[in-house]
């Protein structure tokens, strides 16, 4: 693999891993926002791998190969499963009433990206390769992530927010570093499965008690 | 290996097993085996303390026992002091909880507890660096903290104690760990004994003193820091009633000594003149509140204030006169301070226990609902009487001798001092003169009112006498009070060698019989006292038996007015009896009384119901804690509209906190 070539898939990749985070606060969809973050997934595997062939580390593939399984495959899988029923109330399925719109919300993405930019740039002082110019963009979905969790009412689109901070600090890790220890990444991994699962049973409890997801029927269990 | 160490380690070894056993044994066994190895720790400890103060000093260092510091340990004499009087408490206490605990008390928490509070207690004046000695107190606050709240479930008051407790115990935590750890960074390490050769600015010297100062004062229940003592020691299982208010209040004096006179040296006089000052404060104001207090264990409580107070008085009186050159009257001072705080401990023992005994018989503490126990618990009130004479520093009590021994101290610095002296010694002797006369008030009221005459509730009448161990507890709390009364003469050379060594004079008090001062003309035997006293008190018996036998005794009934036989409510009760008192000290105690008169129907004249309540409030705490407890709550109520309970907003919180750090970031960089 040229230079050229590494930088150009490692942008690439790095292109999609954005435009699938900012693209989450464009759907209002909750199935189009579970395709999206399978998508970023895969973006991610693909950034872990294009590193892991630039540095001939087989273990790096195959961690890649691992999170894409993970992130584009199982993760999704079980949030579908906790997707309301075709053929129920419309309003369930869809964010209809995110607290910040639309247009706004894609404004904010754009200032969080120049935020981003602007705390990244002395890291990449410390190390300017390639991969660690790209720091912004993994910065820019952890603060997008962390504005869905914010900004949206549906248990699971809380959940694909703090699905898309975990994949933009798993992001951030790879492109640092020389690539994170196996054992790590699969502590993180297994932390995140747990997660999920746990947040889809409690998304489909909440369902079955108040009929709904919207996160502010729940104003009334405070103390 | 010397039998200080060996000592040593096996009382806390003891300390670790009652624990361990309390945690590990079934229900029925367990106050026995871990009061028993509790009192056996005890026993070791005053074992260790008394070779310890005999000359025998050890030091440890174990460097892996705490991350970067190591613990270090050291006994000299002084810490000998302390580590003894905590292992004699110990012993009584343990061997009282036995029979006092089976009842209730039994749970695996509460029994574990207190022999970590005794080890804790232990380590304190054992340890000899910064680290170990705040890692000590902290375990000390801890388990005292368990222990206080032990009872919560069956009285909110004992949660609302603790609450005091904790706060006012970690508020002293943090300025003595602010002073020490300033002390260490001043001195470039973390040892005792680096620090006293360390060369300390005196602004820093100061500071350290006054914030170590007010957290050790605090522990000692000294005004006006002394709010949680009366609440949380009665509030406690009446063992650790003991323990706390005989052993633990003691580390606060312990730690002023330390820093003040040995760690920093001595310091100006202005720092002493200060610890006289709120020891005398204290003195006046604790025994007022007891004199006014109807509820016994909280009398004893705030009796604790008053005689830590005398204590820092003869603290600050010892630290005033080395600072001023005097050192002979300095050691004299300070002994008189170690002695009353030893006294105090075996008196305050042996009432505590009692009044345990009490509650145990009758399920209240309220002495306007006891009286009449003489005939149901003889030994109770034998016993109770005898710490009773002991606290009120008559002769041939123990209290009297260590009181003597301040007011010499204290009337002899007269001639020699300068106008320091003439103006604050006689305000001194005046504090400790008000205090031992109000004692006794204080004192006559608790056993008159609490244990004779008639029954005036439903508990003190049903009363009953304690089992066996508690009693071997009181016993033997009662043979050290005796003990020291009769016979300090055996102690008294082995303190003033300690004092002596602190302060840098020779030995102040001799004598086997007939104390002699160093350097004063005043002498006094107690043993003697104490037979002149038997004898007269002989005397007079023998002659009332020889003249009264000459006339013929008649039985009558004693004159009631005419109006039928006499009730236990035409009786004196607590509050009735302190009430000239309260009005005397109007001024400082404001007194709250209420009357509520309700007229039968349809006639303003005749009386139906007179109600009287009459309450004494604590005016330190009303006008310095209420207004900042008030401010709290006030800033409290505000905050809670910052959370509506919408999981967004405080999402939002953390969001926002995020990217405004992370903006300031940017810019600043």
């Amino acid at each position: 693999m040229t230079d050229q070539t590494y930088v150009q898939l490692l942008d690439l990749a790095c292109g999609a891993f954005l435009l699938t985070g900012v693209l989450v606060l464009w759907r209002r969809d909750l199935a189009a926002i579970v395709r999206l973050f399978a998508a970023q997934g895969a973006a991610l595997a693909a950034i872990v791998i294009v590193l892991g062939v630039r540095q001939a580390a087989t273990e790096l593939v195959i961690v890649g190969l691992a999170l894409g399984g993970l992130r584009a495959g199982l993760l999704p899988y079980l949030i579908r499963r906790a997707l309301p029923e075709r053929g129920g109330p419309d309003a369930e399925g869809r964010e209809t009433r995110p607290v910040v719109n639309v247009a706004s919300s894609l404004v904010a993405a754009a200032v969080l990206a120049l935020v981003a930019y602007a705390v990244a740039q002395p890291l990449i002082r410390l190390a300017p390769s390639p991969a660690a110019h790209a720091l912004p963009v993994a910065l820019t979905v952890l603060l997008v992530g962390f504005f869905v969790l914010v900004t949206r009412r549906r248990a699971l689109s809380q959940v694909v927010g703090f699905l898309l901070i975990d994949n933009a600090i798993t992001a951030t890790a790879f492109l640092t570093t020389n690539g994170v220890p196996l054992v790590v990444e699969l502590g993180v991994s297994l932390d995140v499965l747990f997660a999920v699962l746990v947040l889809s049973v409690l998304t489909n409890r909440m369902r079955a008690a108040f009929g709904g997801t919207d996160l502010d029927e729940l104003r009334e269990l405070r103390d | 290996m010397n039998l200080t160490q060996t000592a040593f380690g096996l009382s806390l070894t003891l300390c670790l097993a009652a624990a361990l056993a309390a945690l590990a044994l079934p229900r029925r066994a367990r106050p026995a085996v871990a009061g028993a190895l509790t009192a056996a720790a005890g026993a070791s400890a005053v074992a260790s303390g008394a070779a310890a103060v005999a000359g025998q000093g050890w030091s440890a260092w174990y460097p892996d026992l705490l991350p970067l510091l190591g613990v270090r340990l050291a006994l000299d004499p002084l810490g000998g002091v302390f580590l003894a009087v905590t292992g004699a408490v110990a012993v009584c206490a343990a061997i009282y909880g036995i029979g006092y605990t089976r009842h209730g008390l039994a749970g695996r928490g509460v029994q574990a507890a207190m022999p970590l509070f005794v080890a804790a207690m232990l380590l304190v004046p054992a340890a000899a660096g910064v680290g170990t000695f705040l890692v000590a107190w902290e375990l000390m606050a801890i388990t005292s903290l368990l222990l206080v709240v032990a009872e919560h479930h069956r009285r909110a008051a004992a949660g609302e104690a603790g609450q005091w407790y904790a706060v006012m115990t970690h508020l002293g935590f943090a300025v003595i760990l602010a002073g020490l750890a300033a002390l260490a960074a001043h001195a470039g390490g973390d040892a005792f004994d680096e620090i006293r050769q360390a060369a300390i600015s005196p602004v820093a010297a100061s500071l350290i003193f006054l914030a170590t100062g007010a957290g050790f004062a605090s522990k000692a229940g000294i005004v006006p820091l002394h709010v949680w003592l009366p609440r949380a020691h009665p509030e406690a299982p009446s063992q650790v009633s003991a323990l706390m208010s005989a052993a633990m209040v003691n580390m606060g004096v312990y730690g002023i000594l330390r820093v003040g006179l040995d760690l920093l040296g001595g310091g100006p006089a202005w720092w002493w003149l200060l610890v006289l000052g709120a020891g005398a404060a204290s003195a006046v104001y604790g025994i007022l509140h007891a004199a006014v207090s109807a509820d016994l264990k909280r009398l004893l409580g705030h009796s604790t204030t008053e005689n830590m107070g005398l204590v820092l008085i003869g603290v600050g009186a010892a630290g005033f006169f080395a600072a001023s050159g005097s050192r002979a009257l300095a050691a004299l001072a300070l002994v008189a301070a170690l002695l009353h705080a030893i006294n105090h401990s075996a008196f305050k023992t042996l009432l505590f226990l009692a009044a345990g005994s009490v509650l145990h018989a009758t399920g209240t503490r309220d002495l306007d609902a006891l009286g009449g126990l003489r005939e149901r618990m003889p030994y109770t009130t034998a016993l109770f009487a005898l710490g009773a004479l002991a606290a009120s520093a008559l002769p041939p009590g123990n209290g009297f001798v260590s009181e003597w021994l301040l007011l010499q101290s204290l009337v002899n610095a007269l001639p020699e001092g300068g106008v320091r002296h003439a103006v604050t010694m006689p305000l001194a002797v005046g504090a400790i003169a008000l205090t031992a006369g109000v004692a006794i008030a204080t004192f006559v009221k608790a056993f008159g009112v609490g244990f004779l005459a008639k029954p005036r509730g439903e508990g003190a009448a049903t009363a009953h006498e304690s089992p066996p161990t508690m009693l071997a507890g009181m016993l033997l709390a009662a043979a050290a009070c005796v003990g020291l009364a009769l016979a300090p003469t055996l102690l008294l050379p082995y303190l003033a060698e300690t004092a002596g060594g602190v302060i840098g004079a020779p030995a102040a008090v001799t004598g086997e019989v007939t104390l002699r001062l160093g350097g004063i003309a005043s002498t006094i035997s107690p043993l003697l006292i104490a037979c002149w006293l038997a004898a007269a008190l002989v005397l007079v018996l023998a002659l009332l038996r020889v003249f009264a036998a000459r006339r013929a005794r008649r039985e009558a009934r004693l004159w009631d007015c005419g109006a039928g036989p006499m009730t236990a409510r035409m009786e004196y009760t607590a509050t009735s009896f302190a009430e000239p008192l309260g009005r005397v000290f109007d001024n400082v105690l404001r007194p709250e009384s209420d009357i509520d008169v309700i007229p039968a129907k349809e006639s303003a004249y005749i009386v139906e119901r007179v109600r009287y309540r009459a309450r004494v409030a604590d005016r330190i705490e009303r006008r310095a804690y209420e207004p900042v407890l008030a401010a709290f709550a006030a800033a409290g109520r505000a905050a809670t509209r910052l959370a509506n309970g919408s999981v967004h907003r405080y999402l939002a919180y953390g969001f926002y906190t995020l990217t405004g750090t992370l903006i300031l970031l940017a810019v600043i960089a």
